[in-house]
């Protein structure tokens, strides 16, 4: 049995003239949580609609489990083996909850647990509650119920999060830790960094169709985040012998002529220890600290560093 | 599973519905009221037991067109068919299911209809049961495989709703629906009776209020036997799931 779940080999669809994705490669291992970030329009639902068969690749092939989705007769074998919330998921307005779990769970020939169910993903007590009453959010957990029911060995998760209020976010966030503990393969396209970051084991950075760049978080953000800062405030301090050699210092003149000014040292190292060495020679050096401050390079700064591009604007208009 | 399917589509779409009920219970009964008056001149029996068959068959024309056509087309365009896809459910048990929904329903409005063409005109249906069920079933494939090329050709369900309205309310009026073909000119009705609709509604008007058997009308079982097969195969080549 092969070690990988997902493989994606030189995809690229065409709608027409607009090419949505343009050559994309990926392998994804059993029990991974793999992440496609990316702005909205950059091609990652397109990917995902590929590996499960909803979307036929123009050219490039995809593997899930060693089988072809885009072939019908390996798409009925998938079918049992993955479960997939899209963006989008419309059921019938006048269906109840319940309903809607238990007629999917016989699509699986499974014996339907609706109110275990409902009570994982958030949704407890609202088993008699129908699809037309419930909120975006709401309906987003019941996609991801559909998803997950019949206990899939791959898990497809496009924008999961989108419309989410904290609280979904948070199932459902608990839910992919869930999946992780139990070896599932999970993909989930997001343009949430925090999301992202938080949920995935690696991370395909996706941008006009195409991989920028593939790794770990804490690889990308050490790769690309463009190091960490301290900011220190004091009068007498002078970078000198261990804290000198940490990074880069450069000296910013105090602000309307005030005393002092502040030293800005940029690191490539965990700026926990760095800051600790500097508090030390502050204190040997007698200075006087009025103001420390430290910030980590984030996933963010990654993104803008290989993109060019902001994705902060987006999240805040998704929560919005 | 065919079962659960189609007694949630009773559930989602009918019985929640109370539109929907509307349409499909009380409306042929109106119709029924008042053409009978309107084009009765004073024989309401005569009139309705023209109208009750001729009621039934659009009843028909409406199940495939709208109920199986647009209904797929509004499936498609709201992603329902998408989610479906993605489950291990066989396609045709999904379709199947919608059929039979629509079938259950055509049966029981068509009772209503016999019913109240019965009680309030006096209407008498000298045909064989079976020869009226076997009619109506031969109608319903036609038309449901009809429907299903309207569902597959169409892109959005507002299109589709369009050209089933085209096809429908047309139908009707020149199908010997609700008005007798023989009081148009005999250069417009003699066309008109090659409409596999007209062929349909004449062959079950015959088996219910006419006493005919079913053997009468071969021919025209055979067109509409052709029709179903060619819509079949039509939609079987373009209809799409996603």
């Amino acid at each position: 049995m092969t070690d990988v779940s997902i493989a994606v080999a030189h995809l690229v669809k065409r709608f027409g003239e607009v090419e949505a994705v343009r050559g994309i490669d990926f392998e994804i291992r059993r029990g991974t949580i793999f992440g496609l970030l990316g702005r909205n329009g950059a091609g990652k639902t397109t990917t995902l609609e590929c590996c499960i068969g909803l979307t036929k690749p123009t050219s490039g092939s995809v593997r899930m489990l060693g089988l072809d989705p885009s072939k019908p007769h390996d798409l009925g074998l998938l079918r049992p083996r993955f479960g997939a919330q899209l963006q989008t998921t419309s059921l019938p307005e006048k269906a109840r909850i319940g309903e809607v779990l238990e007629l999917y769970a016989r699509y699986y020939g499974l014996r339907p647990a609706v109110a275990a169910l409902c009570e994982r993903v958030g949704l407890g007590g609202k088993e008699r509650q129908p699809v037309g009453g419930l909120s975006g959010g709401e309906r987003q957990r019941l996609a991801l119920a559909l998803a997950i029911q019949h206990d899939p060995e791959v898990a497809f998760l496009d924008e999961p999060t989108a419309g989410m209020d904290a609280y979904g976010r948070r199932v459902l966030w608990g839910e992919v830790e869930h999946l992780r503990q139990a070896g599932k393969t999970v993909i989930l396209t997001t343009h949430y960094i925090e999301e992202a970051e938080r949920l995935c084991d690696e991370i395909c950075i996706v941008q006009q169709g195409r991989i920028v760049a593939r790794d770990t978080p804490a690889r990308l953000i050490a790769r690309a985040g463009g190091g960490s800062t301290v900011t220190v405030e004091a009068v007498g301090f002078v970078p000198s012998d261990g804290v000198a050699r940490a990074g880069r210092w450069h000296h910013e003149p105090p602000a309307g002529g005030s005393d002092g000014g502040h030293w800005v040292l940029a690191t490539e190292h965990d700026p926990g220890p760095v800051l600790a060495e500097v508090v030390r020679a502050v204190d040997e050096q007698g200075a006087q600290l009025r103001a420390l401050d430290m910030r980590r390079a984030t996933l963010e700064d990654a993104f803008l560093n290989l993109t060019g591009e902001r994705i902060a604007d987006e999240r805040e208009a998704g929560a919005a | 599973m065919l079962l659960a399917q189609t007694k949630m589509n009773f559930v989602w779409y009918l019985f929640r519905d109370g539109e929907m009920m509307f349409w499909a219970l009380a409306m042929p009964i109106f119709f029924l009221v008042l053409f009978s008056f309107a084009f009765g001149f004073g024989n309401t029996t005569q009139a309705s037991a023209f109208l009750v068959p001729g009621l039934i068959g659009a009843q028909v024309l409406t199940l495939g067109f709208f109920g199986v056509g647009v209904m797929l087309a509004q499936f498609r365009e709201q992603k329902v068919l998408r989610r479906i896809y993605l489950t291990p459910l066989p396609p045709w048990v999904f379709f199947a299911a919608l059929v039979l929904y629509r079938l259950s329903l055509l049966a029981f409005q068509a009772s209503v209809l016999a019913l109240a063409g019965s009680i309030l005109f006096h209407v008498r249906f000298t045909g064989h049961p079976l020869d009226m069920i076997v009619m109506l079933a031969i109608g319903a494939l036609t038309f449901v495989s009809l429907g299903t090329v309207v569902g597959a050709v169409t892109r959005t369900a507002e299109s589709a709703n369009n050209l089933a309205s085209v096809l429908t309310v047309p139908l009707a009026f020149l199908s010997d629906a609700y008005i007798p073909l023989d009081r148009f000119p005999s250069a417009v009705s003699a066309p008109l009776h090659l409409l596999p609709s007209t062929q349909f509604i004449d062959a079950l008007r015959g088996v219910t209020t006419g006493g005919e058997p079913l053997a009468h009308f071969t021919v025209w079982i055979a067109f509409l036997l052709c029709w179903a097969l060619g819509g079949m195969l039509l939609s079987a080549r373009i209809f799409r799931w996603v």
